[in-house]
């Protein structure tokens, strides 16, 4: 119990606390008794003075009976009286003998004084001489005691109070805490183990350990979801490189069994050789991805010109979109400059065309653009006029290995849209799939360099969208 | 050409070592990194074959490293099965030349090790550059073939110039994708033998002999030679 840390802040405060008291009380102590016996001292000798006084207005027998007088009204033991010969022999007052601990001379003693069956009391006594006769005037400390036994006492409990009060808050906050960690412990194991569906309990208010369980969940939240991903990806990896491993392993099998002549043989085996090549191609698609997703790729950020890259895109697929006859057109008003990976805004663009040639028709059009907004931002879109996307099958097509109806039969692995996905997420942006009755655009929109937003903010120049056929007057190299 | 390979896996070194003899080139292999090492800073090799995770001590990138610093020239292709991005760039800064992913086809592994010892050996990027009667002067960026001016396109020049600068060997698609359009990925569809469709109608169409050919299951090649 001694190391839960509830308790053991308890104590440091109880510790604390004690040692305020102490370092309060001191000083206050050590004033009190100062003030206390010089006030007696002055009182003492202010007494001594007054009956000096009287010895040399009566005399000794005048001194001996007001002496006498005082004895008889005081009331016992609370004031000590004495007058002696210059032979020490007591004429007058409440003491039987001089004592013995007090010399005579002149000055303020402390002494202890038997009084009746109360036993030795401290005492305070003047010593003063009057002619050749010694006079002692004193008082009991005893008057003070019960103040001072009041002050101790007051003072440790205190000290009690506060140690049990700390004490006990230590307890309670323990207690309240552990509570909560047991059911915080409960949580992690239960996920520990696997079900990754629970989450730490949560109360309203806004205690740190409230914002640490939130913190917690949101990174369960994330792992979850990565942990979903990854278990779809390899269900996925492993139906879709299957298939390829099948057919190799049958066409190797059967080429076994088989042996059919070399120039048939031969054929098989650039067949196989081919399987294999699409098996690793799933790989490097899929390995791309995943580095993609890690987040690891945000290092080759540098700044780009994004309508350039989409330019190079769309010259590398003209000669392509040519052949099927097909109207691939760039429009930009512009360098368009942002902070990006150049090589995987490359291949997401790449993508997006490649799908675009696939799906439009033969003298279809593609248009391909990059614009500045006004909101800071820039959206690059492929548009085509092919029979675009079902609504039911958007978000399907982003997923791994998905495949729409439509694409059965055309060569690709499944992988296309999902990279290109992975890239506007890692640029902070989403694929956008709208219809275009008919076609389909595919837009992502990417945050514009701070210096490029900063000069959309001054008024915009007239900007004229010109549909430039690429490969005519493009001309970066 | 003499050759070291550097490579712990022996399926793979009968492979490559058996291919490039066949290709008429000598190699020498060490199946660790320390005789690795020691063969290459002892003898002169025109090419090196490194693979990256040797037993032993001593890694692909440690042996390049100390060769660079002996300063030791020789042109280096890095072979590893690590494919990221990082770690290609990681072999390239540790003073590789060039960098293949396991697995590889043969046919790219050879155009590279061409390719790389083509370039080892200086080459004046401003001389015209001729292969049978078809000319180019990268300076005026006229080509011609006889005495018939051609008219290309910046990336057809780019692409017809790489092809030229290689002339006689094998370039496959993927270097070209890299160094014509510096494209680091493989784009789905076979883009790369459009261009070069393109590119040999107006090369190669009007005449008898066609310079530019294709290699099967590797990639092309321009050549005067038969």
């Amino acid at each position: 119990m001694m190391r839960s840390s509830a308790v053991s802040l308890a104590l440091g405060y109880v510790a604390l606390g004690i040692t305020a008291l102490v370092l309060f009380a001191a000083p206050l102590w050590y004033a009190w008794q100062v003030t206390i016996q010089e006030g007696r001292a002055e009182i003492l000798q202010a007494d001594a003075q007054r009956l000096t006084d009287i010895f040399h207005r009566e005399g000794a027998a005048g001194l001996k009976a007001f002496i006498d007088a005082r004895v008889g009204m005081q009331i016992a033991g609370e004031r000590i009286l004495l007058l002696t010969d210059a032979s020490m022999h007591p004429l007058a007052g409440n003491l039987s003998m001089w004592p013995s601990t007090v010399p005579a001379r002149p000055g303020n003693y402390t002494i202890q004084v038997e009084v009746g069956n109360q036993g030795a009391q401290p005492a305070l006594v003047h010593v003063a001489m009057v002619g050749s006769h010694n006079l002692l005037v004193g008082r009991y400390n005893t008057i003070f005691a019960p103040l001072q036994t009041r002050f101790w006492y007051g003072l440790t409990a205190a000290i009690a109070v506060l140690s049990i009060a700390g004490l006990l808050v230590g307890l309670i906050t323990r207690r309240a805490l552990m509570s909560r960690i047991h059911s915080i412990r409960q949580t992690v194991s239960a996920i520990m183990y696997g079900d990754l569906k629970h989450r730490l309990p949560t109360h309203l208010n806004n205690d740190e350990l409230n914002t640490l369980t939130r913190t917690i969940n949101g990174m369960l939240e994330q792992i979850e979801l990565l942990v979903h991903g990854v278990r779809n990806v390899s269900n996925s990896i492993a139906h879709d490189l299957r298939t390829p491993l099948a057919e190799l392993r049958s066409r190797l099998e059967e080429l076994a069994l088989i042996r059919p002549p070399p120039e048939q043989t031969y054929a098989e085996i650039d067949g196989a050789v081919a399987d294999v090549d699409r098996v690793i191609r799933i790989f490097d698609a899929l390995l791309r991805l995943a580095e993609i997703d890690a987040g690891m790729r945000r290092s080759g950020f540098v700044a780009l010109d994004v309508a350039d890259i989409a330019a190079n895109a769309v010259e590398f697929y003209a000669p392509a979109a040519e052949l099927k006859n097909i109207d691939l057109a760039f429009r930009s008003d512009g360098p368009v400059s942002i902070s990006g990976d150049p090589v995987l805004l490359a291949q997401a663009l790449s993508n997006l065309i490649d799908n675009a040639l696939k799906y439009a028709p033969v003298n279809g059009a593609i248009e391909v653009a990059v614009f500045k907004r006004s909101d800071g931002t820039a959206e690059v879109s492929v548009s085509d006029d092919g029979p675009g996307i079902a609504e039911s099958e958007k978000s399907k097509v982003v997923e791994r290995f998905y495949r729409g109806d439509a694409s059965r039969g055309t060569p690709g692995v499944g992988l296309g849209l999902s990279l290109v996905q992975a890239v506007a997420k890692l640029h902070g942006s989403a694929l956008a799939l709208s219809d275009r009755k008919p076609g389909l655009r595919a837009a992502m929109t990417l945050a514009l360099d701070a210096a490029s937003a900063a000069a959309l903010a001054t008024p915009p120049q007239e900007t004229a969208n010109v549909n430039v056929i690429v490969s005519a007057t493009l001309t970066s190299s | 050409m003499k050759i070291l390979l550097v490579e712990d896996n022996e399926r793979v070194t009968q492979f490559v070592v058996k291919g490039l003899q066949e290709a008429g080139h000598t190699t020498d292999h060490a199946g660790n990194g320390r005789d690795g090492m020691f063969l290459a800073a002892s003898e002169p090799y025109d090419v090196i074959i490194m693979d990256r995770m040797l037993p032993g001590e001593i890694d692909g990138l440690a042996i390049i490293e100390v060769l660079r610093k002996a300063g030791k020239r020789t042109p280096i292709l890095i072979l590893s099965a690590l494919s990221e991005v990082d770690d290609r760039i990681r072999g390239l800064r540790s003073g590789g030349d060039d960098y293949l992913t396991k697995p590889f086809a043969f046919g790219e592994l050879l155009a590279r090790l061409d390719a790389l010892h083509r370039r080892a050996q200086a080459i004046n990027t401003e001389m015209p550059l001729t292969v049978g009667d078809l000319h180019m002067d990268p300076l005026t960026r006229k080509v011609t073939r006889g005495d018939r001016p051609i008219t290309l396109q910046p990336r057809e020049f780019k692409l017809l110039e790489y092809l030229m600068r290689h002339a006689g060997q094998v370039v496959t698609r993927t270097m070209l994708l890299e160094n014509v359009w510096d494209y680091h990925f493989d784009p789905q569809t076979n883009v790369v033998d459009v261009h070069i469709s393109k590119l040999r109608q107006k090369i190669d169409a009007e005449f008898e002999r066609p310079l530019l050919r294709t290699v099967r299951n590797a990639g092309y090649s321009v050549t005067a030679d038969d």
